[in-house]
């Protein structure tokens, strides 16, 4: 199975420093989003405009991100929406509508959600997994686990086509809800599971004969640049900047 | 389930991405132990069964609507508690960073919620206990559903508790858990019967997968996973059950001072140590930090049950047992050097 067309033609040099520096940016920048106050919007305001600056920097589509953002986080608008029903305290009124402090926490929650996935959404548009992996490698991550993510990612788009095409025939062959109930389907997701163990024998045999040694490190690790340590440097102080400026 | 960035506080998430990094780091430790590549490859393509499998929907009895499989347990079942716990937590990180389904701070408490709970507890406690060696359906089914339930229940009692100890939500604490539990309740039940029809078909059609899985077993150590337990269950409920009245040296010092605790002298040191002391305590006197606007916590003052106390015990519990541990790992490195050095 491809890759998603997303996935597959990422732009190989998109973000302006190298994919560990980009990773620890990345990690950087979601905890001073996270430590905003839960009452202080302009704040996570200004560091979206981050966000939107690489957004717009790595030339990707704002509408894909948008796309995607809409499908996920419906535990965190339930969350929003607890905040609005028991904060109902005026805090002031804008307008002759009375603004309470559980509307400002609510924004906060859902900015803070869209800041930080569009982020994560820019990295993982920008870094093809393989490159993600030998990232990790470099932070000091064990070869096991990277390797173990690798395969993951590998095999879930293979296993996933397998998985659709079993859906498809059996939807083809059931009639309204009949033959969809637990008992049957778990005949489907048992047989994918055989079907999957024998590919892992069938893996395991081809990567032997190719010399696999229990991990897949085969590349050198990127080398950590003066370029990536000043814009490391700078984007933390950027970001210290919008903390001391927005956070009295 | 999956906690969203958004939801936590950086102390939280911070806490959970070194209680699950060193997890990762000892299951690790473990499955290395045989260097049996054709294990490191089926970790691989069962990490990615279950991403295909959650593609595949089934309609929910009674509902209408529809549900997937989690693959939590069933990939215990299949792998053994550490192999599985590495691969959840590889396919944990996947969903995080490459479909943002989770945050990337909050990546620690989702793959302890998600991993641990059916890998460590539900497991060895519950699925293998109820189910022993025997493939047999009423075993295996009762074994299934129980472990599942547990599991997922655990979970969502942590999400409650990482969630109101960050502070962010207004939700209190009660209303939570009663909206949690109920829906994790009628999931699990749903999990452990898709999980008992999956391992039934294979131990119907192709047992060797299972019984793999049933052999290594028999040399595996509880002891880590015993000791967690006992600390979550003594810091969180038997910690309601302590004592109100002063310790040792409180009651001494009333006894001569007239006060619990002696005022300091207003020295400026002592004035910004006790201010850092102040901010960065997160759960103030083992319990929630009063907003100033009446007291933190809606509890019944004649009831023992407080949920300050269950956050406070909890954490203090799981920080003992993080510490304990890594100063094993360094007296046990140490000692192996010692050892070296004397050869």
């Amino acid at each position: 199975m491809s890759e998603p067309k997303h996935h597959a033609n990422r732009p190989e040099h998109a973000l302006p420093a190298g994919d560990r520096a980009s990773l620890g940016i990345l990690a950087i920048f979601i905890i001073f989003v996270v430590a905003v106050p839960k009452n202080n919007l302009p704040a996570v305001i200004a560091y979206g405009a981050f966000t939107l600056f690489v957004i717009t920097a790595s030339r990707l589509s704002l509408r894909l991100i948008m796309k995607r953002l809409l499908v996920i986080s419906p535990f965190v608008l339930f969350m929003a929406a607890g905040n609005l029903y028991f904060d109902r305290q005026p805090i002031f009124d804008a307008w002759n509508f009375a603004v309470t402090g559980g509307m400002i926490s609510a924004g906060v929650i859902a900015a803070k959600s869209l800041v930080t996935i569009s982020a994560l959404l820019v990295y993982s548009h920008s870094v093809p997994f393989h490159r993600f992996g030998n990232a990790l490698r470099a932070f000091g991550v064990p070869e096991l686990f990277a390797t173990q993510l690798q395969l993951v990612y590998r095999y879930s788009f293979m296993l996933g086509d397998e998985a659709r095409s079993l859906q498809k025939a059996r939807d083809l062959r059931s009639f309204g809800h009949k033959g969809k109930d637990i008992r049957a389907t778990a005949q489907l997701i048992g047989s994918l599971l055989v079907r999957s163990s024998l590919r892992a024998e069938k893996i395991y045999m081809a990567m032997s004969a190719r010399g696999f040694g229990n991990n897949l490190a085969l590349q050198q690790k990127e080398p950590f640049t003066k370029r990536d340590a000043i814009t490391v440097l700078l984007t933390t102080w950027y970001f210290l900047a919008v903390r001391i400026v927005f956070i009295p | 389930m999956h906690m969203s960035d958004a939801l936590l506080s950086p102390a939280v998430g911070g806490a959970f991405w070194a209680v699950s990094g060193g997890l990762i780091a000892w299951s690790i430790k473990k499955s290395s132990m045989d260097q049996d590549g054709r294990k490191t490859a089926l970790m691989g393509v069962l990490g990615a069964f279950v991403f295909a499998a959650q593609m595949i929907n089934f309609t929910i009895p009674g509902t209408g609507s529809s549900g997937h499989l989690g693959g939590g347990l069933l990939l215990t079942v299949l792998l053994g508690p550490h192999r599985a716990f590495i691969a959840l937590a590889s396919v944990l990180v996947i969903q995080s960073l490459f479909f943002a389904d989770g945050g990337l701070l909050a990546l620690g408490c989702n793959i302890f919620n998600l991993a641990f709970f059916p890998a460590f507890v539900a497991y060895p406690f519950l699925y293998r206990t109820i189910a022993g060696n025997s493939l047999t359906s009423a075993r295996l089914g009762a074994a299934s559903m129980t472990a599942a339930t547990a599991g997922l229940l655990m979970g969502a009692c942590f999400v409650v508790l990482q969630t109101t100890v960050s502070g962010i939500s207004e939700l209190p604490f009660g209303t939570f858990m009663l909206f949690m539990l109920p829906i994790h309740f009628a999931i699990g039940i749903v999990e452990g019967l898709v999980t008992w029809a999956v391992v039934a078909f294979v131990a119907a059609t192709d047992p060797t997968l299972l019984s793999m899985q049933h052999e290594s077993d028999k040399k595996r150590s509880l002891t880590p996973a015993v000791f967690i337990l006992i600390a979550l269950v003594t810091g969180g409920t038997l910690a309601w059950f302590a004592s109100p009245y002063p310790d040792g040296l409180e009651w001494s010092m009333a006894r001569t001072s007239g006060q619990e605790e002696i005022e300091g002298r207003p020295e400026p040191v002592h004035g910004t140590l006790s201010s850092i002391q102040e901010k960065i305590a997160f759960l103030p006197d083992y319990g929630f930090r009063s907003t100033g606007d009446g007291p933190s916590e809606s509890t019944d003052p004649a009831s023992p049950v407080n949920t300050g106390t269950s956050v406070s015990g909890i954490a203090g519990s799981l920080m003992v047992l993080i510490l304990a541990g890594v100063i094993g790992l360094f007296t046990g490195a140490g000692m192996r050097k010692t050892e070296k050095t004397g050869e």
